[in-house]
């Protein structure tokens, strides 16, 4: 038989001016269950624990009810405080008579007082129910797992591996680096972008406790917070670890060009080859689509020059496991494919229209034409350019609905080195809105727009060329009146979307995505860079469009989250999980399928039956993947699945209790 | 329809025989003439008390439940609508695949309940059956008897989805009924729904208050699996068991939600309903709004296609909300 105690909160005025707190205390007294019922100013106060820890003693009280603000508040509070008189911390049940009641019904007091009695009703009722609930102590593998080896993989990376943990790194390209290493200059400080994003790639390579997996990507992932299992495709390189990176083998490569991904096709590159000569690690891949000993089966040049017999043809795709106690996912973004989308824009069928990855590629003096801003079609120097923002973004009706954030910054700056280049040229920017949030951003567009860049508030209608010009054909809607530019080349800026893959990498690791694929984080405000999987971060783009200020910020904010994950040998696992009534499940596992945490799993269990001993299967929750979301609950038929805290003989109670 | 009995007599005959299986599930002569039982035949020499004709209107795949812990191979006889029920069984985990034969019948329709008893003689014994466009043709001992569609064939077998069925080991039978497509667009349903919500609960409290609470629907029903019904359960009471028009309706609207998106249609629950209560009615009412809503098969069509409410998918709609 269970002895509850009800704390009744005033809250100051914030309950006590609206509900009439006696007379819900004098109404509780009379509970089902109730041996003691008590009220207070703020409950939450030292002097209000201290009633309560008393009240326990002295009453003998197995269950406690605290009437006040909501449980996401002060529940761990109180939890604390009962835990303190020697209770389980979970034999405590709230009533939220603020935000739920006296708050909601300011203007009608007595109403108000009767649905506090009504809500402290149906807590006494849970309370009655309430079970002893105890955390488990899960161990942590101090290692962490980041997926995707850009600027916010590396930084994250060097954070956790620098507090002294081991971190893997997985990336699917040939090199670490992601989308930074392309640019050309940042804004607004205008500092070289490669300059400062090598750096740190060999710091992540030279690093003792950085592991690099590149050209791999995550096959499996099994386990759950502090103990994840995952199973990492090396994909076969043909290139084994005698590489000196000398460079002969590309040299000698007579598959010539092959458009080079890294310049955006507007260079070439070998079968056998490094995307970039700053790549890490500098070892090269074989493109077995192209390269001529896997198409023809015959060449062999590369091998035959090799001076460490690094090349090996036979090689495999290998599969390793690697155990981690956190991942982060880092997978940053794409382009949106616009030629798919943009007719008016010419369905990429013009030469000289480019996208902004483009044109950094260009201006980049690494880069394919060493810097000078050319047009593709003819290599002369384009004297007109136009700009076109949010192509893809803030279109509800052909792409995205989202605004990706970076264009308004880069397409500045590209305006700013177009005129900075080119004498004489003229650079006309069509935008919806210029949004420059950011340190230093806002004055960088002015300077801009002082050097000369020409903004015009409008969208751009339609392209098409006209003897080796291109006519871009658009509206000033301050001015109201249609637009018509003769232009020489002819930039978009596209939208930031996930990159290829994502939803492969959720689905794998396990966590949501939101309405655009981006990771879904926990909270958006109050958890940015966790997902509602236990032990799963995020960080950069792939949560949804930035510029690289924002993703190193992330990346760090997440590092901290992992290293304070790390930093323990234990966790404790939360009590309020599901449970299985194995004498009830019939081992349907409808469960199985709901489950997004994938936490359960079959098991087989041997029963007796007069005269023989069946095998038969049910459900098993995994303790350490199961959020308590209670979705296998629901899908449960019968009921043989419980969630702990939140019981069917609990809820029950609590309708029975409301509905009085 | 002697030829589809003397195939299921010969090849039962054969399985139990080479001890393939151990037992055959089938329909046998009933208790009076116009009726069939499930019998249920362990020895090769019993293979003749097996029948089929237009009255095996039962289903029985429920009574693989009843015996899911025999020891050895069962072989059972389904029509079409019954072998949805195999797969309803399949996918909810209650059967194992390699442990039964399906021995499926394309099955030509079958008779009214009512209309057998009102025609046939008490004494008169069928000897052989036969359905096609123009209706049934029983020859018995006091002669030809006749039932035109209109008057003769069962309002299931009318809205047959596949007579041929979806799941067998040996097939048997040609070609089974071939229903009017217009009679596949749960038109019966889109009447009710189109009715004043007055007149839909007066449609359905005049039936859930005569409901004995007798469970018949749900023991004969081959989604209904729980080792413990909710219906049963005294901690948590969930349902209240008075017999009453609230709690019966109580009753009745959770058990089409337990069955929501697995119920086959097989209409076990409205055939054995000694209260004539429209079940069939109120779950296709849910497959018509699943088929909609998530533009899912019938369910038990396809082992593959597992029931729309059953699995967490990362792109269901509804998750991008």
């Amino acid at each position: 038989m269970q002895r509850i105690g009800v704390f009744i909160c005033w809250c100051g005025s914030n309950i006590g001016g609206v509900v009439d707190v006696p007379a819900v205390a004098r109404e509780a007294a009379k509970f089902h269950g109730v041996v003691y019922s008590a009220e207070y100013k703020y409950m939450c106060s030292e002097p209000g624990q201290e009633m309560i820890v008393s009240a326990i003693k002295e009453h003998r009280l197995t269950g406690v009810v605290v009437a006040s603000c909501s449980p996401a508040l002060h529940e761990l509070t109180f939890r604390k405080n009962i835990a303190r008189a020697g209770l389980n911390p979970y034999m405590l049940e709230m009533a939220n008579i603020r935000e739920q009641c006296s708050w909601v019904h300011q203007h009608e007091p007595e109403k108000a007082t009767k649905k506090a009695v009504d809500l402290v009703r149906r807590a006494v009722a849970k309370a009655r129910k309430l079970e002893p609930l105890f955390e488990s102590a899960i161990p942590v593998t101090k290692r962490a797992l980041i997926i995707g080896g850009g600027i916010a993989g590396i930084q994250a990376a060097l954070d956790i591996a620098d507090a002294g943990n081991e971190v893997v790194i997985i990336e699917r390209e040939p090199t670490i680096g992601g989308k930074m290493v392309l640019l050309d200059k940042t804004f607004p400080t205008l500092d070289c972008s490669a300059c400062i994003s090598t750096p740190k790639m060999v710091s992540a390579a030279q690093h003792p406790n950085i592991k690099i997996y590149t050209y791999a990507e995550v096959e499996e992932v099994k386990g759950y917070i502090g103990n994840f299992s995952v199973t990492i495709k090396q994909k076969a390189r043909s290139v084994n670890s005698k590489c000196t990176g000398c460079g002969t083998c590309w040299a000698k490569c007579p598959t010539k060009n092959i458009p080079n991904e890294f310049d955006m096709g507007m260079s070439t590159r070998k079968a056998i080859y490094i995307p970039f000569p700053q790549a890490v690690p500098n070892r090269p891949v074989i493109d077995r689509e192209r390269c001529r000993q896997f198409v023809k089966g015959k060449c062999g040049v590369c091998k035959k020059f090799c001076p460490t017999d690094a090349i090996d043809y036979e090689q495999g795709d290998e599969f390793v496991t690697e155990n981690v106690g956190a991942i982060l996912a880092a997978t940053g973004y794409d382009l949106i494919d616009w030629t798919k989308i943009y007719g008016e824009y010419g369905y990429g069928k013009y030469p000289d229209v480019i996208t902004g990855l483009h044109f950094e590629r260009m201006v980049n003096a690494s880069g394919p034409t060493g810097g000078k801003i050319l047009r593709p079609s003819d290599g002369e120097q384009p004297k007109t350019i136009v700009f076109i923002k949010c192509v893809g973004s803030r279109d509800e009706a052909k792409a995205r609905e989202y605004c990706s954030r970076a264009c308004c910054m880069y397409t500045a700056k590209h305006a700013h080195q177009v005129l900075e280049k080119i004498p004489g040229s003229q650079v006309v920017i069509f935008y919806i809105d210029v949004r420059c949030a950011g340190k230093a951003y806002e004055e960088f567009y002015l300077k801009t727009l002082h050097e000369g860049a020409i903004y015009t508030r409008g969208r751009v209608s339609k392209i098409y060329p006209e003897g080796d010009k291109l006519i871009v054909k658009g509206a000033d809607t301050l001015l109201g009146r249609p637009v018509e530019v003769v232009a020489d080349l002819v930039v978009l800026a596209t939208a930031m979307i996930p990159s290829a893959g994502s939803a492969d990498v959720a689905r794998t690791v396990g966590f949501t995505v939101d309405k655009d694929g981006f990771f879904q984080e926990a909270h958006p405000k109050l958890r940015p860079v966790e997902t509602n999987t236990g032990g799963v971060f995020l960080a950069g783009a792939c949560q949804g469009p930035k510029d690289i200020p924002d993703t190193v910020a992330q990346a760090s904010g997440a590092a901290a989250k992992i290293i304070g994950l790390l930093s323990h040998s234990e966790i404790a696992g939360e009590p309020t999980i599901s449970s299985v009534n194995e004498a009830i499940c019939s081992g349907c596992l409808a469960c199985q399928g709901i489950c997004p945490y994938r936490a359960i799993e079959p098991k087989e269990i041997v029963e007796r039956l007069p005269g023989k001993q069946v095998t038969r299967v049910v459900a098993s929750v995994n303790s350490g993947l199961c959020q308590g979301c209670g979705a296998c609950t629901v899908a449960c038929r019968p009921g043989a699945l419980n969630l702990k805290g939140f019981t069917n003989e609990q809820l029950l109670s609590e309708v029975d209790a409301l509905c009085q | 329809m002697k030829g589809i009995e003397e195939q299921i007599r010969a090849t039962s005959s054969q399985l139990l025989a080479t001890g393939d299986v151990q037992m055959v599930i089938g329909y046998g002569a009933g208790s009076d003439n116009t009726k069939t039982m499930p019998v249920f035949i362990k020895r090769a020499e019993d293979v003749g008390k097996l029948v089929f004709n237009p009255l095996c209107v039962s289903n029985l795949a429920n009574y693989l439940l009843q015996w899911k812990n025999f020891e050895g191979k069962i072989a059972i006889v389904v029509k079409g609508c019954d072998s949805r029920s195999i797969i309803r069984l399949l996918q909810d985990k209650q059967i194992e695949r390699e442990k039964i034969i399906v021995l499926g019948v394309s099955c030509p329709g079958q008779l009214k309940s009512g209309q057998a008893e009102a025609k046939i003689p008490a004494d008169a014994v069928v000897s052989e059956a036969a359905v096609d466009n123009s209706g049934f043709k029983l020859q018995t001992s006091g002669g030809l008897i006749t039932f035109s569609l209109d008057e003769g064939l069962l309002e299931k077998c009318r809205q047959c989805e596949s007579s041929r069925p979806v799941i067998s080991d040996h097939l048997f039978g040609e070609k089974g009924f071939e229903a009017d497509k217009a009679d596949l667009q749960f038109n019966d349903v889109a009447a009710l729904e189109g009715a004043p919500l007055e007149e839909k609960s007066s449609y359905w409290d005049k039936y859930f208050e005569r409901c004995l609470r007798c469970y018949a629907c749900r023991n004969s029903c081959p989604a209904c699996s729980c080792r413990e019904c909710v219906f049963d359960m005294v901690e948590p009471d969930w349902v209240a068991k008075t017999v009453n028009l609230s709690d019966n309706s109580a009753f009745h609207l959770i058990r089409a939600f337990h069955v929501a998106g697995r119920c086959t249609d097989c209409g076990e629950c409205e055939r054995v309903c000694p209260a004539d209560i429209p079940l069939r009615t109120l779950n296709r009412k849910i497959i018509k709004d699943i088929k909609e809503l998530f533009g899912a098969p019938m369910p038990g069509s396809d082992l593959e296609a597992l029931p729309a409410l059953s699995f967490y998918a990362v792109n269901d709609p509804e998750s991008q909300n």
